[in-house]
């Protein structure tokens, strides 16, 4: 990276930021709230952290582009005429212009639609109207590139990026609990992603939209529509039999489970049976599996997702924004647009594997479940929005959130592997885990400092 | 089974259904709406996206790929009965919607089947300050049946890419 383009964690002032304290569970109101803490968010976590891109396969040819986000810094994800896949800052080096105002296509170049400064795929400057004539030939074109985002590196196919470069390798950010999420998507081995990101906006704070996703407190009430008209499963939702994860720099895995005695009987099961029974349609299919859940979990998956990970089937965050859903066939992203706005996406990968009418099936649970059309994200985004508005009042902000659920009352254990978990009943672990975490990040000045603060993957009692 | 010629009269008989079908959804005659829907429906919207000249096969995502909406009747029989409880957060309390339904234009006339396109705004008002305009065409197949249509396709293509609005609780 050029000198002048540093990072600059200074840019506001940090030490003026009251961050709260919300180790007891407790959310201050200011969290949703407080632009100042906004911009620090943006800042000392979306700026530092590694950030979803996209899917490998959703820009497989030279010139392929999607443009995306990190915290509201606009990008371009493009592959080069090398077959690497860059990251480059949208904006042109001249006046700041955005280059690229397309959500993805092919290209051979970016020009700049207003003095038409051009640049390659690997964001060097390739052209410079005007260079000898005007600029009389006094300018280092080697010196006016895209800016490029500190690393970039994938997991798997699924491409991550981070704006800076003391940020620790993509392997050991995600570390065990966000491979476990990742691996959570292969299950059935190599993935394609579905042509089409949904797209929209919801007038609440970012964090809410993060915590709901461990949150199966809300799903009998905000859900209950979808219960009524047959769609939703509240068997399947199993309040009583849950499982949570916690990993170091705030990802986390939390919901339902299968137990250690459906787990045994997976187990004794060849590959082939389980792929049989996930054929099944879902009448069918519930006469003959050991578990509600879908999909059955490989051997190989097993393997890769470890002895506890491989019964957690509740949803993985990859902090700080990234939720892994809906059967590991989905991603969402929940971006920051202000304190009290949220763009979510909605990304769609499926197995090379699946026959035509797994997919049509799959596809057609997807469509129906979530999305701003969905029939259980229907009501998720008007809860998000009033909770954040309603916590705006001068009087309403003195009162803090209650995240305290089963604080204090459940215990982590640790496998024989190393792999912690908490078996217990609908909770609030993850959730205030994520905000302890959040806290950890923008007390922390850097990265060597964030190592040296954060909170180890909690043991004993929680 | 009644011929159809493209003409005024087919004309007035379409959009005179089209707005008689607009006013059950606004006026939350729900079921009467559902009424209209053929068992073989297909309702569909699709995923848009901004892209360059250049790029403009690339508009819409792939008719295999993901949608906002992809519906059979079960799912638009879902759609309603949620929207007729009193559980669905997002229309409770209700949203005020007003249909408008322009420029159509009859397609093509197969036997009892019509094709016909038209320019829709649907406007949504919500609690005391919440505003949606969603404009764009829908291309609808409609069939004859009991003296009236029934609507066996609905296509809907909005002009926004990126959604700007909490959610789809309504019927387009």
């Amino acid at each position: 990276m050029p000198d002048h383009v540093q990072l600059d964690p200074a840019a506001i002032d940090a030490t003026a930021v009251r961050i709260p304290d919300v180790s007891n569970g407790l959310i201050d109101r200011s969290v949703y709230t407080d632009p100042a803490l906004y911009r620090l968010e943006l800042q000392r976590i979306f700026a530092r952290a590694w950030n979803f891109m996209c899917h490998e396969t959703q820009i497989p040819n030279a010139g392929d582009y999607f443009t995306s986000y990190i915290g509201e810094d606009q990008v371009i994800v493009v592959r080069g005429e090398d077959g690497a896949v860059r990251v480059l800052l949208n904006t042109c080096r001249h006046r700041g212009n955005a280059l690229c105002r397309a959500e993805l296509g092919n290209t051979r170049t970016f020009v700049c639609s207003y003095h038409g400064w051009t640049y390659g795929l690997d964001g060097k400057l390739i052209g410079i109207p005007g260079k000898a004539d005007f600029y009389r030939n006094r300018i280092d074109q080697a010196e006016w590139g895209l800016a490029p985002a500190a690393k970039v590196e994938h997991y798997k196919g699924f491409y991550f990026a981070t704006l800076d470069p003391e940020a620790p390798s993509l392997f050991d950010y995600l570390g065990d609990v966000g491979r476990v999420g990742i691996e959570s998507m292969l299950n059935y081995g190599e993935v394609v992603a579905l042509d089409g990101v949904q797209k929209n906006v919801i007038d609440c704070n970012w964090k809410i939209a993060v915590d709901n996703l461990f949150d199966w407190y809300h799903v009998k009430v905000s859900h209950n529509s979808a219960s009524r008209i047959g769609f939703l499963n509240q068997a399947a939702m199993m309040p009583m039999t849950q499982m949570v994860m916690l990993g170091e720099l705030g990802h986390a895995i939390g919901g339902p489970m299968v137990t250690r005695e459906e787990q045994a009987r997976i187990d004794a099961l060849s590959d082939d049976e389980r792929i049989a029974i996930d054929r099944l349609p879902d009448a069918e299919r519930l006469k003959v599996t050991p578990t509600l859940r879908r999909p059955l979990r490989s051997s190989e998956t097993k393997a890769a997702m470890g002895p506890v990970g491989v019964r957690a089937t509740g949803h993985p965050n990859i902090f700080p924004n990234l939720w892994i859903s809906t059967r590991g066939m989905q991603m969402s992203l929940r971006l920051p647009r202000g304190p009290s706005r949220t763009e979510i996406w909605w990304f769609t990968v499926m197995p090379k594997s699946f026959t035509p009418e797994q997919r049509r099936a799959a596809k057609k649970f997807i469509t129906h479940s979530f999305g701003p059309a969905g029939l259980l994200e229907q009501d998720d985004g008007e809860n998000w929005s009033q909770s954040t508005m309603a916590s705006q009042g001068v009087v309403s902000r003195r009162y803090p959130h209650n995240m305290q659920m089963a604080l204090g009352q459940d215990e982590v254990a640790a496998d024989p592997t190393g792999q912690k978990a908490i078996e217990t009943r609908v909770n609030e672990h993850a959730q205030r885990w994520t905000y302890r975490c959040w806290a950890e990040w923008l007390r922390a000045r850097d990265w060597p400092e964030l190592l040296a603060t954060r909170s180890p993957s909690p043991t004993g009692r929680v | 089974m009644t011929e159809s010629v493209i003409g005024p009269a087919l004309q007035y008989e379409v959009e005179q259904f089209l707005y008689r079908e607009a006013a059950l959804l606004d006026d939350r005659r729900f079921g009467e709406w559902l009424a209209l829907i053929a068992d073989d429906i297909h309702y569909w919207m699709p995923i848009r996206r901004t892209v360059t000249v250049e790029n403009l096969r690339l508009e819409y995502a792939r008719s295999d790929g993901m949608a906002y909406f992809d519906d059979d009747r079960n799912d638009l029989r879902m759609r309603v009965e949620k929207l007729q409880s009193n559980s669905a957060w997002s229309e409770n309390p209700p949203s005020r919607t007003r249909h408008i339904v322009s420029n159509v234009r009859i397609l093509e006339v197969k036997g009892d089947e019509i094709a016909v396109e038209a320019a829709i705004h649907l406007y949504r008002s919500r609690l005391n300050d919440k505003i949606d305009n969603w404009i764009g065409k829908r291309r609808d197949r409609l069939r004859r049946a009991d003296g009236g249509f029934r609507i066996f396709e609905r296509h809907i293509f909005l002009d926004q890419t990126v959604v700007l609005s909490t959610n789809f609780s309504s019927i387009f």
